[in-house]
C-alpha cells in the first residue's frame, strides 16, 4: 500500500514539470492534497497555529517566558551535526528505509538490460548516450530519463481491488535523439524522437501510432556543440509521407527500428527505476546526516 | 489525402517506403487517390485478436479489411460529396504471418505484400469471396489491378484470391 501511495504520488510530483491531461491530474488529486499539502489540511490546522500562539510575543499575547522557546516546540534529536532533527526527520528515514526495501525487491535486475546490436552505453547521470558505428557512419542516440514517465491514462481500479498485482507497470518512454555522423559529412543529421502517447497507454483498443516517431530533423554540429537554432528544421507535423517513410528506412538501416525502441524503453526503465532507488537512498542518507 | 501507413510490430523488418511506393501505384490504377486508406502493419498476435474480436476466428492471417462503406457495390466507388467521407477504410496486414507463408513457399516477401494490399483493397470497395460468383468476380478484379501493376512495374505478381481457399 505504501509503495503504491508513494510511487503515485512520486509520478504525481514528477508530473507537476509536464502538462499532465485533466484526467490524470483529477485522478491523482486525493493523494496530491493529503500527502503534499499538510499546512492546508484540516488535521494540521490547530498545529502550525499552535506554533504560531506560542511563538508569538507581541502586546496582546502577553509574556510567557516559559513557552517562548523553539526548543520546546520541535522535538529535536541531536547527532552533532549541528543541524535540525525532528521527530518527523526520525519517521521520515524510517519511512524511507521501508520504501528502498520494497522497490529494491521489485528491481528486476541490479545490472542495466543490454541492447542488441552492438550499441556501447556511456551513462552521465540521469543522461544515457548509446553509440554504434556501422559501414563508416557513426550513430549516437541520447536520451534523459527524468520526466520520462508519461501520465497513466487508467482508471484507478475500485477500492478493495488495489494490490501490487494490479498495479500498473512504471515505463519510461524518453524522448530522444539520434544523431547520424557521416565521415564525409560536416555536420551530423540529427533526428528528435518520441514515442506517441496512445501507443504507450494500456488501454484495451487498437492503438494506431507507430511505436516511435520523428518529430524534427535538422543538420547540427558535431558532438556536444552548442545547438543552432538557426539550421533549418524539418517539422514532420506537415510532412509528405512519403519523405517521412525514407527517414524512417534511413534510421532502421543504421539500427534504429521498432526492436530498438523498444529496447531502449526496457533499458531507460530499468535506468530510470535504477536511479529512483539512488535518489532514496541519498534522500534517506541527508535525512539522517550519514 | 493519401495512405496512413503504421507499423505497430518488431518481428518483421519493413522498408515503408517501398510499401507506400506499391500501394500508391495500386491506387493509381484503381482510380482511387482522392480517397484516404489506412494500412496498419502487426504482428500474429495482434492479427489474431483482431480476427478474434472481429471475426470469432482465433487464429493468425494475412490480412484484414475494415471498410468506411460497409454496403458498398462492388466496383462503384463511393460518391461522397464531404471531405471527411473520402476515406475506404483500413487494412491490417499480419506481416509476420505473410513474412511466414513467404518463407514456406519461397515467395518474395515485399511483392507479396502488394498482393495481399490488393486483395485487402478489393475489401475495401466492396468486393467478397462468400459465393462463387463474387469469388469469381473478385479474381477478375485482381487479376486487372496486378497485371497493370507487373506492366508498370516489371513484377510478375498473381492475385491472393487465386491461391487462397473459400473460408479466407
Amino acid at each position: 500500500m505504501f509503495k503504491s501511495l508513494t510511487r503515485a504520488i512520486n509520478i504525481a510530483a514528477r508530473l507537476t514539470n509536464k502538462t499532465a491531461t485533466a484526467s490524470s491530474t483529477r485522478a491523482l488529486e486525493p493523494l496530491v492534497t493529503s500527502a503534499l499539502c499538510p499546512p492546508n489540511s484540516a488535521s494540521s490546522r490547530p498545529f502550525t497555529r499552535s506554533i504560531w500562539m506560542m511563538c508569538n510575543n507581541g502586546a496582546s499575547s502577553g509574556y510567557r517566558p516559559s513557552l517562548l522557546t523553539p526548543k520546546g516546540v520541535l522535538p529535536s534529536v541531536s547527532c552533532g551535526c549541528g543541524g535540525l532533527h525532528t521527530e518527523g526527520d526520525k519517521a521520515f528515514a524510517e519511512f524511507l528505509s521501508d520504501e528502498i526495501k520494497e522497490e529494491k525487491k521489485i528491481q528486476k535486475s541490479k545490472t542495466l538490460p543490454k541492447m542488441s546490436g552492438g550499441w556501447e552505453l556511456e551513462l552521465n547521470g540521469t543522461e544515457a548516450k548509446l553509440i554504434r558505428s556501422i559501414s563508416g557512419d557513426r550513430v549516437t542516440v541520447t536520451f534523459n530519463i527524468n520526466n520520462s514517465i508519461p501520465p497513466n491514462m487508467e482508471e484507478e481500479p475500485e477500492q478493495g481491488q488495489k494490490s501490487a498485482e494490479n498495479e500498473p507497470e512504471i515505463v519510461s518512454t524518453p524522448n530522444f535523439v539520434v544523431e547520424v555522423i557521416k565521415q564525409s559529412a560536416k555536420h551530423a543529421l540529427v533526428f528528435d524522437c518520441h514515442f506517441p502517447e496512445d501507443e504507450i497507454a494500456h488501454g484495451e483498443g487498437e492503438e494506431e501510432s507507430d511505436i516511435f516517431a520523428i518529430r524534427e530533423v535538422s543538420f547540427q554540429p558535431e558532438g556536444d556543440a552548442e545547438w543552432k537554432e538557426t539550421s533549418y528544421t524539418l517539422n514532420t507535423d506537415s510532412l509528405d509521407w512519403a519523405l517521412y517513410d525514407h527517414l524512417m528506412d534511413f534510421l532502421a538501416d543504421r539500427g534504429v527500428d521498432n526492436t530498438f525502441a523498444d529496447e531502449l524503453i526496457e533499458l531507460s526503465t530499468a535506468l530510470e527505476h535504477q536511479e529512483y532507488i539512488k535518489f532514496l537512498e541519498e534522500l534517506s542518507g541527508f535525512i539522517k546526516c550519514n | 489525402m493519401g495512405v496512413l501507413l503504421r507499423n505497430l510490430q518488431n518481428v518483421v523488418p519493413l522498408r515503408r517506403a517501398r510499401l507506400r511506393k506499391d500501394v500508391e501505384t495500386l491506387r493509381h490504377i484503381l482510380g482511387i487517390q482522392k480517397f484516404d486508406l489506412g494500412l496498419i502493419c502487426v504482428d500474429n498476435a495482434r492479427i489474431q485478436r483482431i480476427n478474434n474480436v472481429y471475426r470469432k476466428k482465433n487464429v493468425p492471417t494475412d490480412v484484414l479489411s475494415f471498410p468506411f462503406y460497409e454496403d458498398l457495390r462492388p466496383g462503384k466507388l463511393p460518391c461522397s460529396m464531404h471531405r471527411d467521407d473520402f476515406n475506404l477504410g483500413d487494412i491490417f496486414l499480419g506481416v509476420e504471418y505473410i513474412m511466414q507463408q513467404c518463407q514456406q513457399t519461397d515467395q518474395d516477401f515485399n511483392g507479396t505484400l502488394t498482393v495481399v494490399t490488393a486483395h485487402g483493397i478489393c475489401h475495401l470497395l466492396g468486393y467478397r469471396h462468400d459465393t462463387a460468383e463474387e469469388w469469381n468476380e473478385m479474381l477478375r478484379k485482381e487479376s486487372y489491378i496486378l497485371s497493370e501493376f507487373n506492366r508498370l512495374t516489371g513484377s510478375h505478381l498473381e492475385p491472393l484470391t487465386k491461391k487462397c481457399t473459400r473460408d479466407v
